[in-house]
């Protein structure tokens, strides 16, 4: 039997515009807890994505069990032994346990489910790991750590040699996160290999043998947990029990060091920003997602919001932009308490939005680009419902230029175009809307460097012209360049406000937004 | 990169290869009947056709939007009967077209409400006023006193319908009024802007700005007034109010916007491309009637042409996926 269960060699992968993953290559030992940390858009998702079938790689080979692995799909990738379980679960409610369990494996006879061997193999495995879900309950009853022990059994049961758990620990309570380290501990028994990814840095200390620093879309180092500092390990020799032991903070501090690598900040100039004038300010906002937000933008500032995945930046741009509702607090724009319930009436407020997901927020695919350029402010084109052509693409034409977006003519259907020109042409919507007030969310999520750079220089030049901006971004090196006060985030609140262009230490605005103590 | 241009290329050909087919239907069917390709039969189709084209034109708006208005026939049987009763009984003809065609609007409107505000999806929403319409028809015409409401009409009631501005049938006329009236929306209107954007991604038209449910509401609204119209002109052309007009007319509608290359996922479509597919229906239809096909293996062929065009788009739309 090979000691590696995986070995990645080369591995790349290439978006339009974007190289995602830059020669990859690791080993994952057989039957340990292998974790992958980085910050978003490292790769590790994409990585994920190839292990699990669900794209293919540009290049690179990966073996599984000795044998080169190429899966052409979900399917292929679970039949040759690799299961993940999603963030989204994939448990279907209407359904019990057990008919969960056996769905797509029924045995039958004369078109009827026959009872079989297999049920009491499930059942055992199942309550192995959870002896409170009984085969019959009902799935939509059980909490979200008790649909994963179901997917976590079933896995086992079609002879998964490894499960991919992304993220696990995001959607569970803290009793339940105990529960599943226990479940995830006993799986080496089975003869089963974990690979775990979060951005919960304590956990992978907690349960992890191996971790796997990922930077760029390159691979930075894979190290075993008990190389770290701070971290050691006894081996009880009458019992054969190991007994670690963290110090979590020493240990952290250097995985995050890892992680950001030497982050460059020589963009940003510290400018005077007038704090008499108040542009917008938002006093206890509370919802579903948030807590107590409270904040002052000045006019003229670009105000930066850092967190991870799940932190509420988008949930804080959407409330003041009027698409998600808010249960407590008030928003107040230039002194007066304004009610937003759409985006058209944030709009007319002159509050404009860079939306999250480009794609499926940002633009309009299936149009072209003078036409999503002017979706915003068709009044800007048009008089009484009226299209004025030549105007419209003169309009479009002068963004094109002035944005530099790479393209034939403004005629050119903008899923053709790269992340960067897209992103582009979703900045030149917002900005033909004429906002005083101009929230990014992610503005340059998945733009190569050029273009980030590009996309900064035309946040910093509203600014100058007077526009306040709010920067909502997970990348750390961003918020650095671009903004005059950055405010941290963790789990839909604020923990601490930092003003820009002093000395900050970079590990220590990481431990906060990763959940540490300020 | 490459798929992608090859694949405007391909839609550009699927719009020229309609046309060709409409040239092929003609030809063919001139050469397989004398009677085909002559002014009596040719202007029996366009009477036909212009029914289709004014209703069509407003449902390839809102078709482009990603929506679906499965009630245009009852509405066309509903407005119908209004007109002969009000006519007969109310008001004079050209104030009782107006009404009858206000009441079809106000069926379209109701469409756009159950959408939009109660969340309710087209095709359930639609195929309930469908039903709704219908028997509302049959009840105003029991009202009447018969089956059909055929004696005690004005004297003008029939003029509406079967006008004739020199050669020409005054209905084609207004076909070809609205074809242009609704090319302009589609093309230089804000209106149809909307339609092109909420149909291509609600999710974005509506974070940008664009009041979503109000134009959806206006779009259902329009093609309820403009099936209406459609059922003002074929009872006046009829003579007579009969509830059962324009049963299975929805889908001559769809079939012929479809044909003409608008998605039924909305975001792409056109009211020129739509004509063009009415026209291949209509003429199929004739000819297959002049070489004396029975009726039902016309329905088969007619669903076929259907599902042939839609296997088609999902085979283009897959490849720019």
């Amino acid at each position: 039997m090979e000691e590696n269960i995986i070995t990645i060699n080369n591995i790349g992968k290439e978006y339009p515009g974007v190289q995602a993953l830059k020669d990859v290559s690791f080993d994952i030992k057989r039957n340990t807890v292998h974790c992958i940390v980085g910050e978003n858009g490292a790769g590790k998702s994409t990585l994920i994505k190839i292990l699990a079938g669900a794209q293919q790689r540009s290049r690179g080979e990966i073996e599984l069990n000795g044998i080169p692995y190429n899966p052409k799909n979900t399917r292929h990738a679970m039949n040759s032994g690799m299961s993940v379980l999603f963030q989204e679960l994939n448990v279907i409610d209407q359904l019990t346990v057990e008919e969960n369990l056996t769905l797509g494996m029924e045995k039958l006879r004369f078109g009827f489910i026959r009872k079989t061997e297999h049920q009491d193999r499930l059942q055992e495995i199942l309550f192995s790991m959870d002896k409170t879900i009984k085969l019959n309950h009902k799935v939509s009853d059980l909490s979200v750590a008790q649909k994963q022990v179901i997917e976590i059994t079933k896995a086992i049961a079609t002879d998964s040699k490894v499960i991919i758990m992304d993220e696990p620990t995001a959607a569970i309570t803290e009793g339940e996160i105990a529960k599943l380290f226990a479940v995830i501990k006993d799986l080496r028994k089975q003869d089963v290999t974990v690979i775990y990814i979060s951005h919960r840095l304590n956990e992978i200390f907690e349960i992890g043998d191996y971790v796997t620093v990922m930077r760029d879309g390159c691979m930075i180092e894979t190290r075993a947990i008990t190389e770290f500092d701070g971290c050691t390990e006894k081996i009880d020799t009458g019992t054969g029990v190991v007994e670690r032991t963290v110090n979590e903070e020493t240990a952290c501090k250097a995985l995050i060091r890892m992680m950001l690598g030497e982050v460059v900040v020589t963009r940003y100039t510290p400018k005077e920003i007038d704090k008499t004038k108040v542009a917008l300010s938002l006093k206890n906002i509370s919802n579903h997602k948030l807590k107590n937000i409270s904040f002052d933008l000045y006019k003229g500032e670009t105000l930066g919001f850092y967190g991870l995945v799940g932190s509420g930046k988008s949930e804080i741009a959407r409330a003041i932009y009027g698409v998600d509702d808010i249960s407590n607090g008030e928003i107040m724009l230039n002194g007066k308490p304004i009610n937003l319930k759409s985006p058209d009436k944030a709009i007319s407020e002159s509050i404009s939005m860079v939306p999250e997901e480009r794609r499926t927020e940002g633009l309009c695919t299936m149009l072209n680009i003078r036409e999503n350029i002017t979706l915003m402010n068709m009044s800007s084109v048009s008089s009484r419902g009226v299209i004025n052509k030549s105007k419209e693409r003169e309009l479009s034409t002068d963004y094109i230029s002035k944005l530099q977006i790479a393209c034939r003519d403004g005629n050119q259907k903008t899923a053709l175009l790269s992340g960067g020109n897209q992103q582009k042409v979703v900045l030149a919507k917002c900005l033909n809307s004429n906002p005083s007030i101009f929230l990014l969310d992610e503005p340059s999520r998945g733009v190569d460097v050029g273009a980030k750079e590009e996309i900064h220089n035309i946040i910093r030049e509203l600014a100058k012209k007077g526009v306040s901006s709010i920067v909502f971004s997970s990348e750390l090196p961003e918020v650095m360049n671009l903004c005059d006060r950055i405010i941290l985030l963790y789990e839909g609140e604020i923990r601490e406000v930092l003003v820009n262009g002093q000395n900050h230490d970079f590990e220590n605005i990481l431990h906060i937004v990763t959940g540490g103590s300020v | 990169m490459m798929n992608l241009s090859k694949m405007s290329f391909k839609l550009n050909i699927q719009k020229y290869l309609m046309l060709c087919v409409l040239l092929l239907v003609i030809i063919a069917f001139s050469l397989l009947t004398p009677k085909f390709f002559t002014y009596v039969n040719l202007r029996n189709v366009m009477l036909q056709v212009s029914l289709i084209v004014i209703t069509g034109s407003a449902v390839t708006l809102l078709m482009i939007s990603g929506h679906f208005d499965l009630s245009v026939g009852s509405v066309i049987a509903f407005a119908g009967i209004m007109h002969a009763y009000i006519s007969k009984h109310i008001a004079p003809t050209t104030v009782s077209i107006i009404i009858a065609i206000c009441l079809g609007g106000l069926i379209g409107f109701l469409n756009g409400l159950m959408v939009t505000k109660l969340k309710i999806t087209p095709i359930i929403a639609t195929l309930g006023t469908m039903y709704a319409a219908r028997g509302l028809a049959f009840i105003v015409a029991r009202a009447d006193g018969g089956a059909n409401i055929t004696s005690g009409l004005p004297l003008n009631f029939e003029n509406f319908g079967r006008k004739m501005i020199g050669p020409v049938p005054f209905p084609i006329i207004l076909m070809i009024v609205v074809v242009i009236i609704f090319y302009y929306i589609q093309t230089k209107t804000n209106l149809g802007r909307y339609a092109y954007s909420i149909g291509a991604n609600e999710n974005t038209s509506y974070l940008s700005g664009v009041k979503v449910e109000r134009w959806i509401i206006l779009l259902y609204l329009l093609v309820g007034l403009f099936a209406a119209f459609c059922g003002t002109i074929l009872v006046s052309r009829l003579g007579s109010g009969v509830p059962t007009i324009g049963v299975g007319f929805e889908f001559d509608v769809i079939i012929a916007v479809v044909l003409g290359g608008t998605l039924i996922s909305g975001g792409e479509g056109s009211v020129l491309g739509m004509v063009i597919g009415a026209l291949i229906v209509g003429f199929v239809a004739n000819g297959l009637n002049l070489l004396d096909v029975q009726s039902f293996y016309q329905t088969v062929i007619k669903g076929c042409i259907l599902l042939g065009s839609i296997i088609l788009e999902r085979g283009l739309k897959k490849k720019l996926v």
